[in-house]
């Protein structure tokens, strides 16, 4: 993995002990004893409105109803009640007002009947994906109506986590972009992702345990930081490590609790 | 003279004229209720506060007094009803010359430095364009009751002329034939004032998020282009100021 500085010393169980604040101060690691870590928390907005409840369905079919019923006709539909008062006067009187009606070379039932036409030859885009009934955690194609969240297996300790990518803080550069360094570690260079703000929106502590810990080295402190994936279109990004796109619910299944509890404090799930 | 009588603001409290029900005998002396506040002083002390009182301004006509002899005894027998030839007496404004209001030029904007040590947005414009135009209301509705809710400064909201597009389709199979579509772009703006570069980005999660289909979001800087994309441009006005200068 290219970008991590040598060995990460870092133990395997995230323990959380009690929450201390967040440290900004850009010193020397080796000072500080905590080990600090920028994580990106990388969103795929959702491209379809979630469905309706029952109550909302119900609701909009009775507004429309009542709208309906109280609206005025537009120019199409007068037009049309011309027209057929027209064609009934005619067939009922014995003259043939053929003259008259030359003028009118298309109708407005004609009209009608060829947009009927088109709007049948229309076929919108299905809701449910492909990827949804393969359940393919991998696609970002999947779950259209809700937020998906990037999830990478890492090397901890001796231990393989899924976590949100993180990479270690190196002085001298901001924690925003050592997130921005983690993104582009996992995903490529070729990211078009909008990081929101240069405050972290959480953070999640955590102590070695005792074997490891040394005078120095306390712990390890991760900040998460959150973007908006821009563009859907992931060919370019080479993919080093095992990736999933979860949901906030289905981010229990892969996440350890206190990890998780702290991520969810931060995540919007509209 | 001015007469007291005239200017309405003189008059203790609500006086009731010609109440029926309202007995209480308000002397002749009086005009002015001046006597009102105090109601409990008996019949003799008031005619004799009164008479302390309005000694020197007998101003009550012979006439009047008969009215107020009457039973239900009226405070403004004296006075000057429209009918009556005094009526407008004590009136001066009209003398006085007229003021011309002043012409308010439109105030451009109010700016702030954005992004300083405060970190503060200046004036930022949420623009919402779609073309149907019960959806971008509702969501221009929604933005600005979210804004207040948390207490965020909105300066105005406000509605940039739509506009009407007609599409017009050339079919080549046969006869040629042209369908027309009218569609109508409708644009909304919010505009806000204060928002602090810490909170900046969790609003523009939240209206993201509670983005409807079909609905453009765009939240940018106001500028003065902004400002003067809303006013009408007078060519005339223009073309004159050409030829002056």
């Amino acid at each position: 993995m290219a970008g991590h500085c040598g060995a990460r010393v870092m133990a395997a169980p995230l323990r959380r002990r009690a929450a201390g604040g967040a440290r900004w101060v850009c010193g020397a690691a080796a000072q500080r004893p905590w080990k600090l870590f920028g994580a990106m928390c990388l969103l795929r907005l959702p491209r379809i409105t979630q469905p309706l409840e029952k109550m909302e369905e119900e609701m909009a079919a009775l507004m429309e109803q009542i709208e309906l019923e109280k609206s005025h006709y537009s120019d199409h539909e007068i037009r049309k009640l011309g027209e057929e008062e027209q064609l009934r006067k005619m067939k009922e009187s014995s003259y043939d007002e053929d003259e008259a009606l030359g003028k009118t070379v298309i109708m407005a039932q004609d009209l009608e009947e060829k947009w009927e036409q088109k709007f049948l030859q229309f076929k919108a885009a299905p809701r449910i994906t492909d990827a949804d009934k393969n359940n393919d955690r991998t696609s970002l194609n999947r779950k259209l109506d809700s937020n998906l969240m990037l999830l990478v297996k890492q090397k901890i300790g001796n231990q393989e986590l899924w976590l949100l990518p993180q990479v270690e803080w190196q002085p001298g550069e901001t924690l925003r972009s050592t997130a921005e360094r983690a993104m582009a570690t996992f995903l490529g260079d070729h990211i078009q992702a909008k990081v929101l703000g240069n405050a972290p929106y959480g953070i999640y502590k955590y102590k070695f345990p005792r074997a490891i810990r040394t005078e120095n080295n306390v712990g390890a402190k991760v900040f998460f930081f959150k973007a908006f994936l821009q563009s859907s279109d992931l060919s370019q990004a080479e993919l080093k490590a095992d990736h999933l796109w979860v949901t906030k619910k289905e981010l229990g299944d892969y996440l350890k609790l206190e990890y998780l509890k702290k991520v969810n404090r931060f995540l919007l799930d509209l | 003279m001015i007469d007291l009588r005239d200017i309405p603001q003189w008059r203790g409290g609500f006086v009731s004229h010609g109440d029926p029900e309202d007995k209480q005998l308000i002397e002749r002396g009086d005009p002015c209720n001046l006597l009102l506040p105090y109601p409990k002083l008996s019949l003799r002390q008031r005619s004799l506060l009164s008479h302390l009182l309005w000694k020197e301004e007998r101003v009550a006509t012979a006439r009047e007094n008969r009215l107020c002899a009457a039973d239900n005894v009226l405070l403004g027998c004296h006075r000057s009803y429209r009918s009556r030839p005094t009526h407008g007496i004590g009136k001066f404004k009209y003398l006085l010359p007229k003021e011309v209001p002043k012409k308010r030029k439109e105030k451009v904007q109010m700016k702030e430095i954005d992004a300083g040590t405060e970190y503060h947005y200046g004036d930022v414009n949420i623009q919402m364009t779609s073309y149907d135009l019960c959806l971008v209301e509702h969501f221009a509705q929604y933005v600005h009751r979210l804004c207040n809710r948390l207490s965020i400064r909105v300066n105005e909201s406000y509605a940039m002329p739509t506009k009407t597009n007609e599409v017009l389709f050339m079919e080549e199979r046969g006869s040629k034939m042209q369908l027309d579509a009218v569609l109508t772009t409708h644009q909304r703006v919010v505009q806000i004032r204060g928002l602090s570069s810490t909170f900046a980005p969790i609003l523009l999660e939240i209206i993201q998020s509670s983005q409807p289909e079909g609905v453009h979001l765009l939240m940018k800087q106001h500028t003065e282009a902004d400002f003067k994309s809303r006013l009408k441009s007078r060519p005339e006005l223009e073309e004159l100021l050409a030829e002056m200068s």
